[in-house]
């Protein structure tokens, strides 16, 4: 007979067995079998990624199989880090999302596929630049000054948390054509494997290789997009803007044009964008290859603005000596090139003064010449600034794999991989038409980051049948290296090229890890695993910590009592662990260390021969010597169910999770230390929230299949602790706005959410309206001042969700994805700092500037920052992507045309541009365009 | 692999110990010292600051003490919305003001650094280093002048903070927690620590120029003494008129200039630094930042002020001055006493809005140009070149008259002559010479503000005169147009919340 999938496509390699037999055999490149059979023999098929199906033989001549996709199989192999479990005997809260999941679109960033897939995932966009990268927050972040996101790691080689140089976002080193699924470990029992650097949650990357005895198959695949802004900051017109400064003491009708300009529409473009994949694979019995070419190119909204990536992904995978040896290459080179816009025109098109037209009558661009701080023409600072950025990137892993022969079970894995990048970039700004003093600018930038790893690790699997227990343990070391070197010749005041000092930066990583996993009667599962960090950063006395984590299982669904029942899987599992964590950026804070001046910050030391002499500087840095681990301990509890054949299926996870030692940088006790604020061990923040996740199948045929996903997270954090002292009231300025210097509209304080804001209660009067500079005197000392500042809501949501629909019918096929978040707020900077009759009457020189609509509702007249009347619900739901496919299957070629949309619609009662800027701060936003993309896919 | 786990610092900085292993470093480290009051960090004008708690700019030394001497006064308002800035001027601060925050916490950083450098420099360190003995010697100088940096800096705290933690080279570097000193016990400290070193120290106009010498630590002496009333209960004006006198008699002298070129671009050189006890040097190429000279110069400037006519690319239209100043001078702004500098084209006198430059006139008191009225060195006119007098001789003399009023001794004839020195170059002639039957506390504290004034002494005379806050009345003192009396607990600032937050061992100063 012939094996095919539900497509008709002929299978090869499926695996055949009479059922409690040895005899069996696989179909061949043709989908095609023989096999020998008794009447009433079972006869299994089984294929990796299909449902198992037996016939009973009944004397047929043949027997042709078509075998069904397996969406959410229970035995489907999970990574969890140095080793696999299989989805039904994970005992963290493990997520795997596949490819059939990701989010549609012309997607530049690997993350973007991911983004409301994942319960307990939150992933923020930093705005609408191409290939801008984003904050991935699993389950809120354990950190203060720490790091907050997750390891990364690609097919075994963890990423630099800091990233590297010159790149908007170093996932992008990594082509989403190229990935096969991500794999989320969000609870410490899951993370703890990777000790300190888990406390985050790890996403684990498994790019694509080839099939075994698969065909050659070459694939061509496009996604041309086309982006445009949809909304505008709101800022007065021309009429509304004359009004305003015509009603000044001191108007000056000569500072005003007689033009009508809306600058925000001179800066944005039209932006468009390719994305091009040519993907060649094949798989013979012991060697298998996959191949790709991509070319990226997406252009910005911002006049200018470019992304382009370059990409060749190889991967190869041989087997020798029976399938015991398996040794994997992949590697990835990748020319990440940036032309990146000058993003201050954002706040300068905002601001310009709209009677002004961008150019004079004889062409040249209108600048207030000699204002040293009036706004430079946007238009201009588009057209001639110029920062471009080539990041040269090759990341590698090869990986061994090897049954070893003398004890049957007992496997070796090895793992080398390098990421190694190299940066050169060039900026130049031309002089500021504002200033006749000032100088071109030039700055040349080179460097390179380089990330080496080794690690091996022993598994050793076996069944102990006596115990009915199935054992697997794991035991291994690692060690990995960071190093980073940068290098700088920029123009000086003085008007010549210097170069300035190189930077280098080293850090390193050493480990030994174990693991010991059993299963018992299937049916109780108990995890434990081990991790012993040592770091670089931390003194010999601090420098190692043990990070342990527990877990366990119980697959209730195995127990005779739900035999035959609706429920196809039911399993409770709890877990605890403990993760570390010591990405703080600086590697000598436990060091005290020098720093020399540089030339222009020296100081006199009076004359020789009447030529005044300049020492340069050497200051000492601050440091604590006991720096040490940030430590987070996490308890999750959850249960795993699947009903009707796990049709549909879900997950409820629960976790409470606490950081302690937090690595926060604080001010220090003055007088104590070598600067205000130090980085130091001190505090903690508790996080608690539940994760609902259901996945169902509503409809499930060969004609048409409709797949429904949706998740919801709620979460709280708070600081427990933020100091050495026992002052409740003890707070610590965050959150930096414009609109004067040295502003900070929120705050870190015990009992709070680290994203709360710290305002004044605005006072309305009986129209609802707000009264200028009328707050609440909270402690009625008849004046308003500091100590009158409230905390008032905070930034972070209290629940967010994702919502994905997948159908198809035949050959056609449609998803949609929706995002949403309840409970965040957003302060909106723009209208806090322009939308008052100040902004438009008292530049500090001979021009005006223009203001943000809200003036024209509250007549403010001067900047109110701190009132709350500025803090808005940011509650929102997105339509993140709609997505419309049909494939025109062929003899030779199979053609799939796809129409997406992007970002298609908000819903908020949010007034700014967007109610989705991950720090709550709305302040000359890059805006998120909406998107069309017209995909086609060649498969030949 | 583990001791790979043990890296050190690769590119250019280094280990203490790797760091002095090149005898320049004392000479380097001695430089940051000064380099705290003048400029904000590591690099001109700004990045890899000293300090994070604030925006560099205005984390630097002189900026914030400024900021506490000047706008709390009749002498200067600011018109900025930058956090808790106007609430300078108001009199309406909180222990949250982070003005004040960053003044103290530069104040400790100023004195962690000496510390350091006095740790890094003892005998112990230099022996086991094997320091040549002729840079031995050297160094004794350089721990005598970061004695005076660190005497200068606690008698900042002393004066705005009064009773502050409290650490010397004794302490280690680290999370502990500093104790708490009381004002007199600060006061016996900086006085001890002068007189150690007053013998130690390179002779009176001895020492390179922009550092400290002698003159600079009787200077500081008698700025100590003068203020003893306040500070301890105890008067001790005898030793204002014994400290002055060897300044005086140590050979500075008011230059044949007119008052003006004491404030330009390059009065290190036009002969008013004959004058000069203490400078802080600044200089447009290579001693840069966003604090010091470079805000009282470009802060000043708005309105219709050409900014060229200042030596610079730009206002930044914040500072002006009350009319209090104004009236101090006889005719204001067109006064025959040239030390009324005032701008008024577009400017009212009084001030109705704050927030508006041409409230109130501006004051061109500092600019980066010479006496040729040409431009300092920095081409874009960011940066000046003028040096900020610290200290200097006009203000030995009128603490000398001050003290000889106040009863405490000294020459009648000279107390009255060193006034008419001031005048005469005020004046550019003797009439407006003073008789002795003019010389009362009154004259000694409007005088000490004509000639004086946006030089960081105000706050601290007007509180000496009891004239600070519950006494004395200019605009929008107290946040009202027409002023008010504030509460006499604020002649002491309070400690930042912050600190109290951190360090159990402190209490606030009361009041607060």
């Amino acid at each position: 007979g012939t094996v095919t999938d539900q497509a008709s496509a002929p299978l090869p390699g499926v695996n055949i067995l009479i059922k409690g037999t040895t005899t069996g055999t696989t179909t061949d490149w043709d989908g095609n079998y023989s096999i020998s059979a008794k009447n009433g023999d079972i006869v299994v098929f089984s294929y990796v990624g299909f449902k198992p199906q037996e016939f009973n033989y009944t004397g047929q001549q043949s027997l042709n199989v078509v075998l069904i996709e397996d969406t959410a199989l229970l035995d489907e192999i999970v990574l969890i880090g140095y080793g696999s479990t299989t989805k039904q005997d994970a005992t963290g809260s493990v997520e795997k999302v596949s490819e059939k999941e990701f989010n549609q679109g012309a997607i530049v960033s690997p993350e973007q596929l991911l983004a409301g897939k994942s319960a307990g995932v939150r992933i923020t966009s930093s705005g609408g630049d191409p290939g801008g990268g984003s904050d991935i927050r699993i389950r809120g972040g354990a950190s203060l000054s720490a790091n907050n996101s997750p390891l990364i790691v690609i097919d075994g080689l963890p990423l630099d948390q800091r990233g590297v140089q010159g790149v908007r976002n170093q996932l992008n080193a990594i082509n989403p054509t190229d990935i096969e699924d991500f794999v989320v470990l969000k609870d410490a029992s899951a993370t703890a494997i990777y000790g300190s650097r888990a406390s985050n949650g790890v996403i684990l990357i498994t790019t694509k290789k080839g099939k075994t005895n698969a065909p050659l198959t070459v694939e061509y695949d496009l996604k041309a997009s086309v982006a445009q802004v949809t909304d505008y900051v709101d800022v007065l017109s021309a009429s509304e803007f004359r009004t305003i400064a015509e009603a000044d003491t001191n108007f000056n009708e000569n500072l005003l044009g007689n033009s009508s300009t809306d600058w925000q529409k001179q800066i944005y473009q039209t932006a468009v964008g390719a994305i091009h994949n040519v993907t060649v694979s094949q798989g013979f019995e012991n060697f298998n290859f996959r191949a790709n070419v991509n070319h990226t190119s997406q252009q910005g909204v911002l006049t200018g603005d470019l992304y382009e990536r370059n990409s060749v992904n190889l991967s190869a995978v041989q087997r020798l000596f029976d399938n015991n040896l398996k040794l994997t290459l992949t590697t990835k080179g990748i020319l990440d090139d940036n032309k990146y816009a000058d993003k201050g025109a954002i706040g300068a098109a905002i601001g310009y003064d709209p009677t002004h037209s961008v150019y004079n009558e004889d062409g040249s661009y209108f600048q207030y010449v000699g204002q040293n701080l009036a706004l430079v023409n946007p238009v201009f600072s588009l057209d001639n600034n110029n920062n471009r950025a080539r990041n040269t990137r090759n990341i590698s892993n090869f990986n061994v794999d090897y049954n070893m022969p003398f004890l049957d079970g007992l496997k070796f894995n090895l793992n080398a991989g390098l990421d190694y990048s190299e940066i050169s970039g060039k900026e130049y700004r031309l002089a500021s038409p504002t200033n006749p003093g000032s100088f071109n600018y030039q700055n040349f930038y080179t460097g390179f980051n380089r990330n080496t790893l080794l690690d091996f690790y022993f598994n050793y699997k076996k069944n102990l049948s006596s115990l009915n227990t199935n054992v697997d343990l794991t035991a291994g070391h690692s060690y990995q290296e960071f190093y980073i070197k940068s290098d700088r010749r920029e123009t000086e005041t003085s008007g010549g090229l210097v170069p300035r000092a190189t930077i280098i930066n080293r850090n390193a990583l050493e480990s030994y890890f174990a693991r010991a996993s059993f299963d018992i009667a299937n049916r109780y599962l108990l995890s434990l695993t081990v991790r012993r960090d040592g770091s670089s950063r931390f003194g010999e006395e601090n420098r190692w910590s043990t990070f342990p984590g527990v877990s366990a299982g119980w697959k209730i669904s195995n127990e005779d009592f739900l035999q035959n029942s609706v429920i196809s899987n039911l399993k409770l599992r709890a877990g605890w662990g403990k993760t570390g964590q010591q990405e703080i950026g600086q590697n000598y804070g436990y060091l005290g260390v020098y720093t020399p001046g540089r030339s222009d910050a020296s100081v006199q030391f009076g004359y020789i021969n009447g030529v005044p002499q300049f020492v340069n500087t050497l200051r000492p840095e601050e440091f604590d010597e006991n720096l040490k681990w940030e430590e987070t301990s996490q308890y999750n509890v959850a249960l795993d169910f699947g009903l009707f054949d796990e049709r549909l299926t879900g997950t409820v996870d629960a976790y409470y999770r606490e950081t302690t030692d937090l690595l926060a940088t604080i001010p220090t006790a003055a007088g104590s230390n070598l600067s205000d604020l130090l980085t130091t061990n001190v505090g903690s923040v508790l996080s608690k929230g539940i994760e609902f996740s259901l996945n169902g199948a509503l409809a499930q045929s060969e004609d048409f299949n409709w797949d429904m996903a949706f998740n919801v997270t709620l979460q709280e954090n708070k600081i427990t602790k933020l100091s050495l002292g026992t002052d409740p009231n003890f707070f610590i300025a965050q959150g930096g706005i414009s609109g004067g210097t040295g502003n900070n509209i929120q705050l870190w304080r015990e009992g709070l959410d680290p994203s709360t804001f710290y305002v004044f209660r605005q006072v309305y009067d009986t129209a609802g309206q707000p009264i200028e500079g009328a707050y609440v005197d909270v402690n009625g000392d008849n004046q308003i001042t500091e100590a009158d500042k409230q905390a008032y809501k905070k930034a972070s949501p209290d629940a967010y969700l994702g919502f994905t629909n997948t159908l198809n019918y035949k050959n056609l096929d449609f998803s949609f994805t929706f995002r949403g978040s309840l409970g965040n707020y957003m302060y909106n900077n723009v209208a806090s700092d322009r939308g008052n009759v100040t902004t438009v009457n008292d530049a500090p020189g001979q021009y005006y500037v223009n203001a943000h609509s809200s003036v024209l509702d509250n007549n403010f007249q001067k900047q109110n920052l701190f009132s709350d009347y500025y803090i808005e619900r940011a509650d929102f739901v997105k339509l993140d992507n709609v997505s419309l496919g049909y494939l025109v299957p062929g003899e030779k070629i199979d053609l799939r045309l796809s129409l997406t949309a992007t970002n298609l619609f908000t819903i908020t009662k949010y007034d700014g541009l967007d109610p989705e800027i991950s720090n709550g701060i709305d302040n000359n936003f890059y805006p998120r365009p909406k998107t069309y993309v017209l995909g086609l896919n060649f498969t030949f | 692999c583990e001791s790979d786990l043990d890296l050190q610092p690769e590119d250019n900085r280094l280990t203490a110990d790797a760091a002095f292993e090149e005898p320049g470093a004392y000479k380097a480290f001695l430089a940051k010292l000064y380099a705290g009051l003048s400029v904000s960090g590591q690099q001109g004008p700004a990045g890899d600051a000293d300090l994070s708690g604030l925006d560099e700019g205005f984390s630097n030394y002189m900026r914030l003490y400024w900021s506490m001497q000047e706008l709390t006064t009749d002498e200067a308002v600011i018109g900025w919305n930058d956090g808790t800035i106007k609430d300078l001027h108001a009199q309406t601060w909180t222990s949250g003001n982070e003005f004040i925050r960053t003044m103290y916490s530069r104040i400790f950083y100023q004195v962690a650094l000496t510390n350091e450098f006095l740790r890094q420099t003892s005998d112990a360190k230099l022996d086991a280093r094997s320091t040549e003995a002729s840079l031995r010697g050297d160094i004794q100088k350089y721990r005598a002048e970061a004695r005076f940096m660190r005497a200068l800096t606690y008698w900042h705290a002393l004066d705005l903070f009064g009773n502050v933690p409290f650490v010397t080279e004794d302490d280690p570097i680290g999370a502990f927690l500093p104790q708490q000193i009381q004002r007199q016990d600060l006061f016996d400290y900086i006085e001890s620590e002068l007189l150690a070193i007053e013998g130690e120290i390179t002779g009176a106009r001895l020492n390179d120029y922009g550092r400290a010498d002698q003159a600079a630590v009787w200077m500081l002496l008698s700025k100590l003494y003068i203020n003893a009333e306040v500070y301890t209960g105890t008067a001790r004006y005898s030793d204002v008129v014994t400290y002055t006198s060897k300044i005086i008699e140590s050979g500075f002298s008011i230059a044949d200039n007119p008052y003006y070129h004491l404030f330009l671009a390059d009065n290190d050189t036009n002969g008013t630094q004959s004058e000069v006890i203490f400078p802080i040097t600044f200089d447009g190429l290579n001693t840069q930042s966003f604090g010091g000279m470079t805000f009282f110069i470009h802060a000043a400037v708005g309105g219709s002020m050409v900014p060229a006519d200042y030596g610079i690319n730009g206002g930044w239209a914040g500072l002006r001055t009350t009319s209090k100043l104004v009236d101090k001078f006889p005719g204001e702004a067109n006064s025959a006493d040239g030390r009324a500098l005032f701008y008024t084209d577009g400017q009212t006198k009084e001030i109705a809005n704050i927030s508006n430059f041409t409230n109130g006139y501006a004051v061109e008191k500092f600019r980066n140009v010479d006496v040729n009225g040409v431009a300092g060195s920095d081409p874009t006119g960011d940066i000046p070149d003028t040096d900020f007098p610290m200290f200097r001789l006009a203000d030995a003399y009128l603490m000398y008259a001050e003290a000889f009023v106040r009863g405490a001794g000294g020459s009648a004839t000279n107390a009255v002559n060193y006034i008419n020195i001031l005048r005469e170059r005020a004046y550019g002639n003797t009439s407006g010479n003073i008789t002795q039957s003019s010389l009362n506390l009154d004259f000694i504290l409007a005088e000490r503000s004509r000639e004086l004034f946006w030089e960081a002494h105000r706050r601290t005379d007007l509180i000496r005169f009891g004239q600070f806050s519950d006494q004395g009345l200019w605009p929008w003192k107290g946040n009202v147009a027409q002023g008010r009396t504030t509460e006499a607990f604020r002649d002491l600032m309070p400690l930042p919340a912050t600190d109290l937050g951190i360090n159990t061992n402190l209490k606030q100063n009361q009041g607060y």
